[in-house]
């Protein structure tokens, strides 16, 4: 592999035979120029913190973020900051995103947090803001531009003048396979924002996007989905070197369309299945993605986990901390031109796909 | 007596032989049949996207959006979960009980026969796999 | 896509020629056993089997001459040391893990209680040198004794055919090993109902219990059961609370050592052992993955009822003091009040009432071997 791959094989925990760790972090000197410190980042995404009554919740999702916090923080050396990739609610209520957030304030390190639509059709991310600030804003960090958007936004019509009650609404966007709900959309006015924010940054400066649904068209059904997708791509096609990272999925995916480099992030509550696996969908799972192993209902845990994401020249290199599950990292390669899975990606490399029907 | 059985059902088929056979059905018949389950397939659908069969407000569609990952179509087969080989409903009680903390079904209660006619419905199309794993 | 076709086919073929009694036929495993693998490299015979026997219960093999391997996996003891905690080693030395059973250790696909060791001829050289077991400084004396011995002398030759050097560590660790493969059993009670169609071989209670067992307990998750047979281990790593609940604290700077430790060389055989804290992480201190962090793992539940006390520390006393465990959702008593944060999924509050938890244990009581009614571990 690269050697981007394997020049920071050091962390613990990081994956099948990577050396052991507590080396310091080096300077490297980058593809796009310039000196600049590597580092990484913390990645925990879709909590789906669940209330059932007043202060008892879904164990099960419960577990899940709160494992994600205590193993991220065991990472040496300490990652640089924290993204929650949104849905840290399952219902949108105060009482849940209070009490993820509760979970999420023992990590260490700054935490910029996504919005999901999970958090957000109850009361269209109110709450959401006094917690976490701003729905859509960016920001630098060693030479990287950081995008956060609010990709989960639909019509206007949808959101204000269809339903009886905000929670109403809430419910149907909350159902997956729901075809009451909408599909997905950055917007007219954050695209231009996006443009503004773009407009001023060099094409070579790497650039990081953090959305919640993807900002690619896989499956309409369960909005794998973003409507305008297409149009924030043509904002961000003309950088050398752009990653979009989104949660959403609950599922290994990886892509490339141009210079834009897709990754998905892995849910701490539970599982999606592939779209291929509904006999009933058309799926557009991207050609390069080797999917993960099924997940095997009987260990709460497995297909759930949450990444430490890699930054060297400025490119992404994902990995999976997957609990019960064989470890796996997705990494631009620089060679091939695109994310490719680290031990599995050659053909003869795969294993048994492992059904666990 | 499987034998005697059968002569008797020939001889009742023979005796009705010059108004409707007793197996043909009308079209309308068809349809209504199909309506039939497609109103109980609903009620499945129902079900699998509410919290209602469990305790914790868990609904099957969190995992399972449009009853995808249950693969009906390979029961009855080894389950490591109960330890034995299961039918589906066994698997779909599985989930009521643990994820969804709830009791188990009996498995001719309606809302159980509601599931997996929502679940095989789901899944139409796609060929039989008795226990494939 | 070919393997499927086949098993089809055969199925078929099988069905069609009435022939399903060839199924269940010709097994020389015990009832509820499945069919033993043995290693290509080291097939069993009667006298490796015969040196191998004598090589495990040889107490020179020891620093002092006083521990064996027999010393803690005692024949009449079900193999194991029960009643101690944890076991004794040279100068009453003491580790930090309970000893488990050889019975039917055949069947796991890893060995100690965090999995370090593949197979049983890996896993039989270790306690010979650690610290806290064995005590040597290396397999030098054993092997001095293995060649110059003429009851070895002459064993070896037999079951080798080599002499002299060409007797080494290898040739030790297949005997010892080819010993264990013999020490397999089922026929247990439980065995003769599940397996045997034999409806009063066990009580209603353990019945109830079997029932508790596949269903609200959740036990079969981890302690496996097939349709014709049941090693009650899936062979994987769990963490269930036990031991690294009270470690949970100290688990960022435990985990940053140990790595620090190991990354420099230390013998994570020796550590473990040697260091009660350390030892809580469990299965990560072989595989460095945090998810693995205290897990250990499962053991069969064969002969359960005669090896007590209960898991890798030791810790619990009795039966019911582990299904009390799982049934708080994986606390004892004299834990903290909030289990740790790397618990594994399947652990949760099981709900058990009383009678349940008595029915569960009178289960296990049926999973005993006859050989072993009377083993002396009270």
């Amino acid at each position: 592999m690269s050697e981007f791959v394997t020049r920071r094989s050091v962390l613990a925990g990081a994956g099948a035979g990577a050396a052991l760790t507590t080396l310091p972090i080096s300077m490297v000197t980058l593809a796009f120029g310039g000196e600049r410190e590597d580092f990484t980042f913390t990645y925990i995404s879709d909590a789906h913190i669940q209330q059932i009554k007043g202060a008892s919740f879904v164990r099960n999702w419960d577990q899940g973020l709160k494992r994600a916090v205590a193993e991220a923080n065991l990472v040496k050396p300490e990652s640089d900051f924290v993204i929650f990739g949104g849905d840290l609610a399952q219902l949108g209520k105060r009482e849940e995103l209070d009490h993820g957030a509760e979970i999420l304030s023992k990590l260490k390190g700054k935490l910029h947090a996504v919005m999901g639509e999970h958090d957000y059709y109850l009361d269209l991310g109110d709450y959401w803001s006094k917690l976490y600030g701003p729905h859509y804003y960016s920001f630098d960090h060693k030479g990287v531009h950081f995008i956060v958007l609010n990709s989960i936004l639909t019509s206007e019509q949808w959101t204000f003048h269809r339903w009886p009650t905000a929670e109403q609404r809430m419910l149907e966007m909350a159902g997956l396979d729901n075809p009451n709900g909408s599909p997905f959309m950055v917007g007219d006015k954050q695209r231009k924002w996006l443009a503004n924010d773009l407009a001023k940054l060099d094409k070579k400066t790497p650039i990081v996007v953090f959305s919640h649904s993807p900002l690619q068209k896989i499956y309409k059904g369960w909005n794998f989905w973003t409507d305008d997708a297409e149009d924030v791509q043509a904002l961000l096609a003309p950088f050398d070197s752009v990653n979009v990272i989104y949660g959403h999925v609950h599922q290994i995916q990886y892509n490339q369309i141009g210079s834009i480099s897709f990754n998905s992030v892995m849910a701490t509550a539970w599982p999606w299945p592939y779209p291929q696996s509904y006999a009933q969908a058309e799926s557009h799972l991207p050609v390069l993605t080797i999917p993960m192993n099924r997940a095997d209902p009987f260990f709460e845990r497995d297909a759930t986990g949450w990444q430490l994401i890699d930054i060297g020249s400025g490119r992404v290199a994902a990995r999976y901390q997957l609990w019960d599950n064989d470890q796996r990292t997705v990494a631009f390669d620089h060679k091939a031109g695109h994310p490719v899975d680290v031990a599995y990606q050659e053909p003869t490399q795969r294993r048994l796909p492992q059904t666990h029907y | 007596m499987l034998r005697s059985t059968l002569l008797l059902a020939f001889g009742l088929a023979a005796f009705a032989a010059t108004t409707a056979r007793a197996d043909e059905f009308t079209k309308t018949d068809v349809e209504r049949y199909q309506k039939e389950f497609e109103q109980v397939a609903a009620k499945g659908r129902e079900l699998w996207t509410s919290g209602a069969l469990g305790t914790n407000g868990v609904a099957c569609a969190q995992c399972h959006p449009n009853a995808a990952n249950t693969h009906p179509e390979t029961y009855p087969k080894f389950q490591k979960q109960l330890g034995k080989v299961a039918q589906l409903f066994e698997m779909a009680n599985w989930c009521i009980r643990n994820p969804l903390q709830g009791a188990n079904l009996p498995p001719d209660d309606p809302r159980m026969t509601a599931l997996v006619s929502y679940i095989t419905f789901e899944r139409r199309g796609v060929k039989l796999a008795p226990g494939q794993h | 896509m070919a393997v499927r076709k086949r098993a089809a086919t055969t199925l078929a073929a099988m069905l069609s020629l009435s022939e399903l009694c060839f199924a269940g036929a010709g097994l020389a495993e015990p009832l509820g056993l499945p069919p033993l693998t043995i290693p290509q490299d080291n097939p069993q015979t009667a006298d490796k089997i015969a040196l191998g026997n004598r090589l495990f219960h040889d107490l020179r093999f020891s620093s002092d001459g006083s521990v064996a391997c027999a010393t803690c996996h005692k024949d009449d003891h079900a193999f194991t040391d029960s009643p101690l905690r944890t076991s004794e080693g040279v100068g009453k030395k003491t580790g930090t893990r309970n000893a488990p059973t050889v019975i039917n250790a055949a069947y796991f696909t890893s060995f100690f209680w965090d999995g370090r060791s593949p197979t049983l001829e890996d896993q039989s050289q270790h306690p010979f040198l650690n610290p806290v077991e064995m005590g040597l400084p290396t397999h030098e004396p054993i092997l001095l004794i293995a060649r110059s011995d003429p009851f070895y002398v002459e064993l070896f030759k037999k079951a080798f055919g080599k002499t002299g050097d060409g007797v080494t560590m290898e040739e030790v660790k297949k005997a010892i090993a080819a010993y264990e493969r013999t020490i397999i059993s089922g026929e247990s009670p439980f065995d003769r109902w599940r397996f045997g169609n034999e409806e009063t071989a066990i009580s209603e209670a353990a019945k109830r219990g079997f029932e508790v067992f596949v269903g609200q307990g959740r036990c079969v998750s981890c302690h496996v059961i097939e349709q014709n047979q049941a090693l009650f281990t899936d062979n994987r790593f769990h963490n269930i609370g036990v031991g690294i609940n009270r470690a949970q604290f100290d688990v960022p700077r435990l985990s940053a050592e140990f790595l620090n430790a190991k990354s420099k060389g230390v013998d994570v055989d020796k550590a473990v052992l040697t260091d009660p804290k350390t030892s809580e992480l469990g299965r990560f201190a072989v595989t460095d993955q945090f998810d693995v962090i205290g897990a250990f793992k499962t053991p069969t539940l064969r002969n359960v009822a005669v090896t007590a006390p209960y898991m890798h520390d030791g810790s619990l006393k009795t039966l019911k003091d582990v299904v009390k465990h799982y049934n708080n959702g994986g606390r004892s008593e004299g834990d903290p009040a909030q289990v740790n944060d790397y618990l594994s999924g399947g652990i949760r509050p099981l709900n058990l009432s009383e009678q349940q938890m008595d029915d569960l244990v009178a289960f296990m009581e049926t999973l005993t071997t006859p050989a072993y009614f009377g083993a002396k571990t009270r």
